[in-house]
């Protein structure tokens, strides 16, 4: 026996549904673009705000943490860490916290569910991205407003802010993503997320010159995004301080390429 | 089983597929089947058949390493997107929708499976009336009790369900009562023109859904057909079931048995109809006996010929699979 369709109160389904007309284009990127965006952000809703404020005492934190180290913060120390500590919070969302929700995904198996949705993947990567830089944003702005006050800094902001933020936030969640996606194993990326925190905080020149680190470790950052993405920051925020900005960019983006094109073969590729 | 498939639409279909993993894991070997339009088709399977790889293959999430899956003109193995837009998906693990109410959750996932915004709220409202889940629509995701997500994933996917739906375990955890409303709505679907796919190991509440079914051993399918058509390889035959007291003895296999298999404390013996009186007499016995508390005779259902299947075909389960059996 089977459950013959007996009853026809309600209006049946929709004859669209079956549509097979296979949505493709530009204007399907950007519906399905936006979808997602507010999927990821329904998602992240309750926990969003927490985020925020993490970022926010994160920011603040590390300016007022780290001047402690001094007795008295010198003027110039002082916008190596405002403007660093910036930095440093986009970096641990980026190469942190993204990271670390695709390794619960992966976890809680709702991984295949959120990947076999029909959007264009890369639609999808982007929309996580988009609301990431969400969460960044308030706290950077909070935490440079409290170096201001505490060190009553002069600091010059200019246009070049934006992209230097934006590209700043995109190599670290697309670098994050990168290796969140590729990596089978979420136990491993949690693990790897850990290190580079701590790699961020206290081994990058982000909060201090490089001439500090020992040579070995100045070559080896000159190739890493860490110090340009501070530089380009601090070049966006002071006047004279930053130099070789232009290369700075260059270096970024190319690591926004590669982590960008990464995780776009990742997750384009199947197992 | 007496629905005709409707003419219109396209089927799906899976021919020769091969799925291995590294050199020696074989996941899916030489699997072709058809699923037509307007059918509910059972995908029926252990642990570990394969059933899952399957469906990613189809689905687009995994590549198979041979074989082909197209509906129409749709290659979907060539275009994994167009997969995910001709499949909408219910895996089995729990929906990420703590933070969503339920109607946010259903409405959202049905536009994002291709439907307007006022069509699919229209289709919400009428789904969750249906499955009578009125009373949690403005409920979080993580408030929910397990078989309330369950339906509510039913729902996520069956918004929109466009030419296949494919349903991972839909009743786990599901209250018998909403179970018949949920099999009457997939019914609907598949009425309405959609394939509908369903991977269950739960084999008698298929054998009432399906259409027909595949069973899958060991990568293979080892059968194919309506449920009925099955079931006829024990065609004049019945099974009686024993159960033994708690300390009892176990019995020896009767003459009569075709069968005999002992599962805890649970006999199961497959006999010839013309064996019935002396079958009969011999369960009475053992129950004046005090060896049995009670037993029952009845025809066979899918669920022997599923049980005898995956015995014959990979002799893995062959001691005794209990969850198999624990309903029989």
């Amino acid at each position: 026996m089977s459950y013959s369709t007996t009853h026809d109160a309600v209006p049946t389904l929709p004859a669209a549904s079956l549509s097979p007309q296979l949505r493709s284009g530009p204007s399907h990127w950007l519906r399905s673009y936006w979808l997602m965006v507010r999927w990821e952000f329904m998602s992240l809703r309750l926990i969003f705000p927490i985020m925020v404020l993490v970022q926010i005492f994160m920011g603040a934190g590390l300016v007022i943490g780290f001047s402690l180290l001094f007795e008295e913060v010198p003027p110039l120390q002082a916008v190596y860490l405002s403007t660093g500590s910036t930095v440093v919070s986009m970096l641990v969302v980026g190469l942190a916290m993204a990271p670390q929700l695709v390794a619960q995904h992966k976890m809680a198996k709702t991984y295949d569910f959120m990947w076999s949705l029909p959007v264009p993947r890369l639609a999808q990567a982007m929309a996580n991205i988009t609301v990431w830089i969400m969460v960044t944003i308030p706290g950077v702005i909070l935490a440079l407003l409290v170096a201001n006050w505490r060190f009553d800094l002069d600091l010059q902001v200019s246009l070049m802010v934006v992209p230097a933020f934006l590209l700043t936030i995109l190599v670290a969640t697309s670098v994050g993503l990168a290796f969140a996606h590729a990596l089978p194993n979420p136990m491993v990326t949690a693990m790897i997320t850990q290190v580079l925190i701590f790699v961020i905080l206290l081994f990058s020149p982000i909060n201090f010159p490089p001439e500090r680190l020992p040579e070995w470790l100045q070559v080896i950052h000159r190739f890493l995004p860490f110090q340009h993405a501070a530089n380009v920051i601090r070049g966006s925020l002071t006047e004279g301080l930053a130099q070789n900005v232009g290369e700075s960019f260059l270096v970024l983006a190319a690591w926004g390429v590669a982590g960008w094109g990464v995780t776009a073969w990742v997750l384009v590729r199947r197992g | 089983m007496n629905h005709p498939p409707s003419m219109s639409g396209e089927t799906l279909e899976i021919r020769r597929l091969r799925k291995t993993y590294g050199t020696d894991v074989v996941a899916n070997d030489d699997i072709s089947l058809d699923v037509r339009p307007g059918e509910v088709f059972g995908l029926l399977g252990p642990n570990g058949a394969g059933k899952t790889t399957l469906v990613n293959q189809c689905i687009g999430l995994l590549k198979p390493t041979a074989g082909t899956i197209q509906m129409g003109e749709v290659d979907l193995v060539a275009r994994p997107a167009a997969a995910r837009q001709l499949c909408s998906y219910l895996p089995q693990a729990p929906l990420p929708i703590d933070s969503f109410s339920v109607e946010q959750a259903v409405r959202l996932v049905g536009q994002i499976r291709g439907g307007g915004a006022d069509a699919v709220r229209r289709r919400a409202d009428e789904l969750i009336e249906t499955l009578e889940l009125t009373e949690w629509r403005s409920k979080l995701g993580r408030k929910l009790s397990g078989g309330v997500l369950r339906l509510v994933g039913f729902l996520t996917a069956a918004v929109w369900p466009g030419r296949i739906l494919i349903l991972d375990e839909p009743t786990n955890d599901v209250d018998p009562l909403r179970r018949r409303l949920l099999w009457h709505e997939i019914r609907r679907i598949a009425d309405n023109g959609t394939s509908v796919m369903l991977v269950t190991h739960n084999v008698l509440e298929a054998e009432r859904v399906v259409d027909r079914l595949a069973v899958i051993d060991g990568a293979k399918i080892v059968a194919e057909g309506t449920p009925a058509a099955l079931k006829t390889r024990f065609q004049g035959q019945l099974r009686l079931k024993v159960q033994l007291e708690p300390a009892a003895e176990r019995p020896d296999a009767p003459g009569f048995a075709r069968q005999f298999a002992v599962v805890g404390r649970r006999l199961l013996v497959a006999i010839d109809e013309a064996a019935t009186l002396e079958a009969i007499e011999w369960a009475r016995a053992l129950v004046r006996h005090g060896i049995a508390e009670e037993y029952e005779l009845a025809p066979p259902t899918l669920e022997d010929t599923y049980v005898s299947l995956i015995r014959n075909g990979s002799g893995k389960n062959a001691g005794g699979d209990d969850e198999l059996l624990d309903d029989a």
